[in-house]
């Protein structure tokens, strides 16, 4: 009969404390998972910079400072037409991925999609982009899937918090543009985003890896403001319409290979070189660079490249 | 005799439960909390020291190179501050204004972080040649207005200065960012075409610093200018700097005292 009690009394002291310890552990929903900051909510777009780059008008044709373009996606973005924007398959095209965040704006909501058993957080939304672009932002673990599925404008994101921030990566995207003057995003390029919050203030952080059209990975920061009070714009934002009765069905509006556009250059005096990007045009030196550049030898048209 | 050796396993069983239940809440026990009687250093959960190098990506046109005069497009100036802009003689181009507190951080230029002691996070910049001292609950008085001002810093809780809306969840110390908050200044320029700041400016700034999965370590300046004399809205900035493995491409370069 003791031996039966010490047995039993045993089996109890082990399973309680093996068992007591995760419940312990548990606490609040969520406790036990790295930090966790609120992201919910609706934000509104408060950065100055180049605010009429990023709303409207938008960004002038050739005009590629700032990007670490390499010569493939330099040649890609000097035959980008404007004008391909009112096809109208075109018309109310989302923007993807690797520029929504960008403009214009944007405003966006952030949401959360809820496990309804587990009441677990498996995914944020974004939404309010330009037509529609909405993001889906995976906190559950699950892997990117092949690099043969299918690709979004929105691509296929996933998150996870360190030091923080929320690391978003964002892979699968539809090639499209990371600026709305053409300067290009091939299928192969990798986003990745950090999503720092500080009080009503939200700073993203995004670095686009594109091994196709850029010399090295391009970083760029945004900043939001709570907005609890927004509404983000509702679709359709374009009613389709023919906008150029001259292009024929199949058109696609492009200039040749081989093109060249000297005006942004010229209107800002600005040496012709210096307007198509590329990494060394990012650091400090070429500021020295670019005052030999422009030492007075005639306006800047005349010191274009033959 | 018998019965003893009888409750042997369960004593053996207790201990063993004594010990995992010991274990785990020493596991569950969170480290001290960020800042709690430790040196403002000793409490950082992120190493903004080193060297970084601005990466132009935004604004170039008017960063790169000194913008036209009443060139101020995307600045939220007063009808004042526009008057001022429209002084500003290009003669004066390079002067030591456009590197004030609120302007210094978006040359293009190179920064030197390091600790000056456990309580002061020094900033130097080789563009302008200027030095930024960020300091944690300092005891002197601002002393005289100056180009850099009074700089207090602080770590805040990422997320935090919400009350409790900001964070949650339970989980590990909250890290914590850099925020500094900058007074005391003289007038200087946000551009260097002369687009001005007064001495009545406040600028806050937020200080982050991320790891991308390529290797690449950035820091991230967030500024927000209020003046009520040449703003009539908060400026918004950010600027980003990567980080460099040493000070060999350190190119100290002063500017010119107008």
């Amino acid at each position: 009969m003791r031996r039966i009690d010490s047995f039993r009394l045993a089996l109890l002291a082990v399973t309680a404390a093996i068992t007591a310890s995760p419940l312990s552990a548990q606490g609040p929903p969520d406790s036990g998972q790295p930090p966790m900051v609120e992201l919910t909510g609706s934000w509104a777009m408060s950065n100055d910079e180049e605010r009429l780059i990023r709303v409207d008008p938008g960004p002038e044709l050739g005009n590629f400072t700032g990007f670490p373009l390499n010569a493939a996606g330099r040649q890609k973005a000097l035959t980008w037409n404007a004008t391909i924007q009112a096809v109208p398959e075109h018309q109310s095209r989302a923007h993807a991925a690797t520029y929504s965040m960008r403009g214009p704006g944007p405003n966006f909501h952030m949401g959360e999609i809820i496990d309804p058993v587990t009441r677990r957080l498996v995914a944020y939304t974004i939404t309010g982009l330009f037509e529609n672009a909405n993001r889906t932002i995976w906190l559950d673990g699950r892997p990117h899937p092949s690099e043969y599925a299918e690709h979004l404008w929105n691509g296929f994101s996933t998150g996870e918090w360190e030091n923080g921030a929320l690391h978003v990566t964002t892979t699968h995207v539809k090639p499209m543009f990371i600026q709305r003057n053409g300067i290009p995003a091939s299928p192969y390029a990798v986003m990745h985003e950090f999503f720092i919050r500080h009080g009503d203030r939200l700073l993203l952080i995004s670095q686009v890896d594109d091994p196709v059209y850029l010399e090295e990975p391009m970083v760029r920061t945004s900043t939001f403001r709570w907005n609890p009070g927004q509404r983000e714009g509702g679709l359709p934002q374009v009613e389709v319409a023919e906008e150029v009765p001259s292009l024929q069905q199949g058109d696609v509006p492009h200039y040749p290979l081989g093109s060249r556009h000297p005006e942004y250059a010229d209107e800002n005096k600005l040496p012709f070189e210096a307007t198509l990007g590329g990494k060394e045009t990012l650091y400090p030196e070429y500021a020295e660079k670019l005052k030999q550049l422009m030492t007075p030898q005639g306006p800047a048209s005349d010191r274009r490249p033959k | 005799m018998s019965n003893q050796h009888a409750l042997r396993p369960a004593r053996i069983a207790v201990f063993f439960a004594a010990a995992l239940l010991a274990g785990h809440r020493l596991m569950g026990q969170q480290p001290p909390a960020a800042g709690a009687a430790r040196t403002p250093r000793a409490a950082a959960t992120s190493d903004l020291t080193g060297y970084w190098v601005s990466v132009v990506t935004e604004e170039w046109r008017w960063r790169m190179l000194t913008p036209p005069k009443g060139d101020y497009t995307s600045i939220p100036l007063s009808d004042e501050g526009r008057r001022v802009a429209f002084l500003w003689d290009p003669q004066t181009d390079g002067s030591c204004k456009a590197y004030g507190a609120a302007g210094l951080m978006r040359m293009p230029t190179r920064l030197n972080v390091s600790w000056q002691g456990d309580a002061v996070l020094k900033v130097e910049s080789d563009a302008g040649q200027q030095t930024r001292l960020l300091q944690f609950a300092p005891t002197s008085p601002p002393g005289a207005r100056s180009l850099q001002g009074f700089s207090v810093a602080e770590w805040e809780p990422i997320g935090g200065g919400m009350a409790g809306r900001g964070v949650r969840g339970g989980g590990p110390p909250t890290p914590v960012a850099l925020k500094v908050v900058t007074t005391n200044l003289v007038e200087g320029w946000l551009r260097r075409n002369g687009v001005p700041y007064s001495d009545a400016t406040t600028l806050t700034e937020y200080w982050d610093r991320v790891a991308f999965p390529n290797g690449d370590v950035w820091l991230t300046v967030s500024q927000y200018v209020s003046d009520p004399k040449y703003l009539s809205a908060e400026y918004t900035t950010s600027m980003h700097f990567k980080r460099e493995p040493d000070g060999s491409k350190w190119k100290p370069a002063p500017c010119r005292q107008t």
